[in-house]
């Protein structure tokens, strides 16, 4: 019987070594170790031997029949492992074929992108938003913010008029009417929108353009807190290395005013087309608010001092998209908006 | 405003590159808008001498010269000019020049002979008579004085400095004269100011004799100063005279206007000079006009006055519109003996509106609007007078008439020099502050912290109450230099700083949108009546009542939008015709609704879907998705409606618990023709302010189901004309929601095996229970409750 035993451990190995497919292995397991395999049935033959034969014998066979069970357990993993390299040969696919996109991306207008990092940059600054109507007041508009009906400054801004006292909003500074009408000082507010001139549109002019106004009202506040604030949204906007220059100015509605120019970020400072070779861009103007806007709101210019500014938001996208012609931001073609 | 630099150097000296001079004017608020050559353009044309001479063989009007332009070997030059003799000085543009219209000289053959380059005149070195003797002829220019060959014509002429093209900020009115620009370049390079004296010419006689001025309205005219000149030698004016107008861009005319032009430029001051014989009485009264009455002006235009504007009058007619221009009947000529040079004040504001109203904008309105002074007037006057004697152009008569209605003294501020500091951050003692002042020319003196200054009178935009202090603050800043003032970050209260939740929510539809395939897009405000229109809002709809602009751009921007449609339509025909492949769009923005005060404003969310592939069901689906990703409260429900811009039948409101929160459609055949569009468009408008009330609050997490969900199907056959919404709330009706989880449709069936004008709707139930796993037994009397709402509803199990 141990022979026989011997010749079965033997025989199967063999058969293990040659199998190929999982059905090969299902074969030498029924064959072997099923209900008449043939260990199964060297295995019950050990009935009738005697009782020291038998111990001795079982011995050996519980040995062989471990050891078959491991090669099997080994061959089991081999083919299985075969098989799947395989199935990866067959599904293999050309990587550099397209990939099946579902629905085609959507974008994000240049316009809502800019004007989102600036006012995340003053967000973070402690500013907090605030919004006005288009449509407005003359009186909010001009007359309360130090511009008078016949003020000689009131021709810088061409006025889309709807009558004599109402208008469409030539900058978001009427807000800042609004704001100190309604909350309370101290605040610091971003207060962006769409404003109004009456320009015919080419590659630098649109009669409609966002702007975004930043208006501070506190005890304490003076000219070089303003000029802190501004470089550093410039700079988180465009980037550390970019720098600011003020200049003085003038608007009605602050005293003393500044230009804000920033460092080109096309030329980096050296002078192009795009800054028409001096190293600068303009890109918003600012001030300490006139004292008579404080006063024509109800508060005492000398106990609350405030400063405001207000930025091109067009403007900035274009210098920083490098976009040449104002008019792309508002033609909608998907062309152009894919790129942001 | 136009500062050449020979003029500027009259009264400042100063010694720094052209880069140093425009950054200096721009740390004082003054920008450099352009550096203008003197000669623009030219490039490369040199003196030369004309050494030999002879006839073209091929052309008999033709001459060949060789000429000496200082390099080692002559240079042939093929000229037609026959002023050109053998050694005759004159320009030659060489290979390579420009001339001032842009043109560039190469070397070229006439009929057979090289020729290295052209003999030039006035007109192509862009030399007038005013510049050089014998330019203005039409014909290549002999220089009249020797030159050594080569020179360069700019060297030759005087012309080889530049004009400086300066941006004035409003304010500067000071600065809007030769005089008030070189006092501020003065203190910004460090250098003093050499003011001009004006001389006092007394004349002789008096003006009484000759002319009288009334003026019958003081308020718009505070000032008016008069003097008289007789035995006129009219005449051009000098040549330094001339090139310093034309430098400027004045056109010399004789030396009376050349005075005032000249005194314009360099004070600041319109004046005017009338006819004295033409004035009758020598009687100038200064009065509004009568309602219709009617002037000449000097461009030989009637003008026809209103009752609002000032006229220079004598006692029976207009001779000239104050601060506009003067008349015709009044003008200087060649025969003109006697004249009355005017120099007024008119208020900004009046000139404003007589020159508006009449469409006429002269220089002098243009200045008088931007605001004189006083004090000037009688200055520019002087001036004037001082150039009648030099100029010898007539004998000046005595006196000055000097109808004066305003304070003319200089006004006195105090101002805190702490508050001063304050307010720009610095921590300048008030000695300091009166030293920096004195470099404008402000005088000031201190006591304590407290500043005494006298603003001169040329500076109008300081102003006397109490914005005084801050205007100081302004002018210390800007003698400090704004590139040395401290930059700082703000000190005192914290802010927490927010988005702010609307601004928020507009992130977030944005996003969610951009998320769905749109691609977000800016439309101006306007639309045209037509586009208003088209769209075809009932009588009913406020979208009707669009806002009307008075001054448009055109007529097709003179309303500001009710609806965002028509600008997407655009969108889409845009995107369409230039073949762009994409079709997706959306826009959050405003619209307006007339009311009276401010006109009502609303923001709108519009979507429109272009292409193929899209149908009233992708967009509703777009809708449905976007709503869904908005986490609103409540549940959206689609209705019919009848908005008369979609097609029938592919039409509904988008309801939000009966409230009408927007619609969907396919756009009306009409609209799409009027925007050029082919079908297959779908556009929907969702109301902002409602979605964002809907928004919620917060969002509180709920647990995830433990027991599993049942599928069932089940088809009924309704007639056509019940909607799946109606056969969804019969079955909702049907009392079995605690565990029918979901209803969903998911075919709807017309054809074999469904009666004609029925269709049969399949939908598809997931059931659950929260508490155990559902058993057959629930799931079938749930079923039967709601086969028996449906049959009791007309609906029949298919």
């Amino acid at each position: 019987m141990l022979e026989q035993l011997n010749q079965i451990k033997s025989e199967t190995l063999e058969r293990l070594k040659n199998a190929e497919t999982e059905s090969n292995l299902e074969e030498i397991y029924a064959s072997t170790f099923g209900k008449n395999g043939t260990l199964t049935q060297i295995m019950r033959g050990m009935a009738k031997l005697t009782k020291e034969e038998r111990a001795e014998f079982g011995k050996t066979a519980n040995v062989v029949k471990q050891e078959l069970e491991g090669s099997f357990a080994e061959c089991t993993l081999r083919i299985r492992e075969k098989e799947q390299q395989r199935r990866f040969e067959e599904e293999a696919v050309d990587v550099t074929e397209p990939g099946k996109r579902s629905v085609p991306m959507g974008h994000i207008h240049p316009l809502t992108k800019v004007y989102r990092e600036i006012r995340d940059a003053l967000v973070g600054m402690g500013f907090t938003t605030f919004d006005g109507p288009e449509v407005e007041y003359d009186d909010y508009n001009f007359t309360m913010l130090n511009l008078p009906l016949d003020h000689p400054a009131r021709d810088m801004q061409d006025t889309f008029y709807i009558n004599d006292k109402v208008l469409l909003r030539t900058h978001t500074s009427p807000c800042e009417i609004r704001a100190l009408k309604t909350l309370k000082p101290p605040f610091r507010l971003a207060i962006p929108g769409r404003v109004f001139r009456v320009d015919e549109a080419d590659a630098t002019h649109s009669p409609v353009f966002m702007q975004l106004e930043g208006l501070v009202i506190d005890r304490n506040v003076n000219f070089s807190d303003m000029m802190g604030t501004i470089s550093t949204f410039v700079k988180a906007v465009f980037g550390d290395d970019v720098k600011t220059r003020f200049r003085p100015s003038y608007f009605p509605f602050t005293e003393p005013s500044a230009e804000v120019d920033m460092s080109c970020t096309i030329c980096g400072g050296k002078g192009c087309r795009v800054c028409k070779g001096t190293g600068w861009i303009e890109i918003m103007g600012c001030g300490v608010t006139n004292p008579h806007e404080i006063a024509n709101c109800g508060y005492d210019p000398n106990e609350w001092n405030a400063f405001a500014f207000g930025v091109g938001v067009d403007r900035v996208a274009s210098l920083k998209y490098g976009i040449t012609d104002i008019r792309l931001q508002y033609e909608n073609d998907a062309r152009f908006l894919k790129q942001f | 405003m136009k500062l050449p630099l020979k003029w500027l150097k009259e009264y400042v000296d100063f010694n720094v590159s052209i880069e140093e001079f425009v950054a200096r004017l721009a740390g004082r608020g003054f920008e450099v808008a352009e550096v203008i050559d003197e000669m623009p353009n030219v490039k490369n044309i040199v003196v030369c001498t004309v050494l030999e001479m002879q006839q073209h063989p091929n052309a008999e009007k033709l001459t060949v010269c060789r000429v000496d332009t200082g390099a080692d070997a002559p240079v042939q030059i093929v000229t037609n000019s026959k002023r050109v003799y053998v050694g005759a000085q004159v320009p030659v543009a060489l290979d390579g020049a420009v001339l001032a219209d842009g043109f560039e000289i190469k070397p070229t053959k006439l009929r057979g002979v090289e020729s290295f380059g052209m003999f030039c005149g006035g007109k192509e070195m862009g030399v007038t008579e005013a510049d050089y003797d014998g330019a203005g002829l039409d014909e290549v220019l002999v220089f009249n004085e020797k030159h050594p060959n080569g020179q360069r014509v700019q060297e030759a002429f005087d012309m080889d400095s530049v004009i400086f093209d300066i941006e004035l900020t409003p304010n500067h009115t000071d600065c809007m004269s030769i005089i008030g620009m070189c006092r501020e370049v003065a203190a910004a390079l460090g250098q003093k100011f050499n003011e001009p004296v004006i001389r006092q010419v007394a004349g002789e006689g008096c003006i009484n004799d000759y002319a009288s001025v009334t003026v019958k309205n003081p308020e718009l005219c505070p000032r008016y100063c008069a003097r008289v000149v007789t035995d006129l030698n009219i005449e051009p004016s000098p040549k330094w005279m001339q090139r310093k107008l034309k430098s400027v861009g004045l056109r010399p005319i004789n030396n009376i206007v050349d005075i005032t032009n000249y005194v314009l430029v360099e004070y600041g001051h319109p004046m005017h000079s009338f006819d004295l014989a033409c004035v009758e009485n020598g009687s100038i009264i200064v009065r509004n006009a009568v309602e219709g009455e009617k002037v000449t002006t000097l461009d030989s235009k009637e003008r026809t006055m209103s009752e609002s504007m000032l006229l220079i009058a004598d006692p029976s007619k207009g001779v000239g519109i104050a601060g506009v221009m003067g008349g015709e009947n009044s003008e200087i000529t060649a025969n003109t003996k006697a004249t009355l040079f005017e120099s007024a004040v008119f208020m900004s504001a009046n000139i404003r509106h007589t020159a508006k109203a009449l469409h006429h904008v002269t220089d002098s309105a243009a200045r008088f609007i931007k605001g004189v002074e006083p004090v000037n007037a009688m200055l520019a006057l002087n001036r004037a007078i001082e150039l009648v004697e030099e100029l010898k152009a007539g004998k000046v008569i005595g006196g000055t008439i000097d109808v004066c209605n305003t304070d003319i003294n200089e006004r006195v501020i105090k101002v805190s020099c702490s508050r001063v500091n304050s307010i720009i951050n610095l921590e300048l003692s008030p000695e300091e502050m009166v030293n920096m002042l004195d470099t404008i020319n402000i005088s000031a003196k201190a006591e304590g912290d407290e500043l005494t200054v006298t603003i001169p009178h040329f500076r109008t935009d300081i102003q006397s109450d109490y914005q005084a202090t801050w205007d100081i603050a302004e002018e210390i800043a800007r003698i400090y230099g704004y590139d040395k003032l401290k930059r700082t970050l703000m000190v005192g209260d914290t802010f927490s700083g927010s988005i702010g939740s609307e601004f928020k929510f507009e992130d977030d539809v944005k996003d969610t949108l951009a998320a769905l395939g749109g691609f977000e897009v800016y439309n101006y405000n306007f639309i045209s009546a037509a586009e208003l229109d088209v769209l075809g809002f009932a009588d009913s709809d406020e979208r009707k009542k669009a806002v009307r602009i008075l001054n448009p751009l055109g007529e097709d921007q003179s309303l500001m939008r009710t609806s965002l449609m028509a600008g997407m339509m655009k969108v889409l025909s845009l995107n369409n015709s230039r073949k762009t492949g994409f079709g997706r769009f959306f826009e959050v923005g405003n619209i307006h609704i007339d009311a009276p005060e401010l006109p009502k404003q609303h923001k709108r969310i519009a979507i429109a879907l272009f292409g193929a592939e899209e149908s009233f069901f992708t967009m509703k689906g777009f809708v449905e998705q976007f709503l869904e990703g908005m986490n609103l409260d409540g549940s959206i429900t689609f209705a019919v409606s009848d908005y008369d811009y979609f097609q029938p039948g592919q039409r509904a409101l988008v309801l939000s618990g009966g409230e009408r929160i927007g619609e969907i459609g396919t756009v009306h055949p009409r609209v799409l023709k009027h925007f050029e569009l082919p079908a297959g468009a779908y556009y929907a408008e969702l109301d902002f302010d409602k979605l964002f009330k809907l928004k919620k609050d917060r969002i509180t997490y709920r647990a995830i189901p433990r027991y599993p969900i049942v599928k069932r199907d089940l088809a009924v056959v309704v007639e056509e004309k019940v909607t799946a919404q109606t056969v969804a709330d019969i079955i909702a009706s049907a009392e079995v929601a605690p565990i029918v989880e979901d209803i969903l449709l998911f075919d709807a069936y017309r054809g074999k095996g469904v009666p004609e004008g029925s269709k049969s709707l399949a939908f598809s139930f997931s059931l659950r229970a929260e508490d155990h796993t559902l058993t057959d037994e629930e799931i079938t009397a749930a079923f039967n409750k709601i086969i028996a709402t449906l049959d009791e509803n007309g609906a029949k199990l298919r």
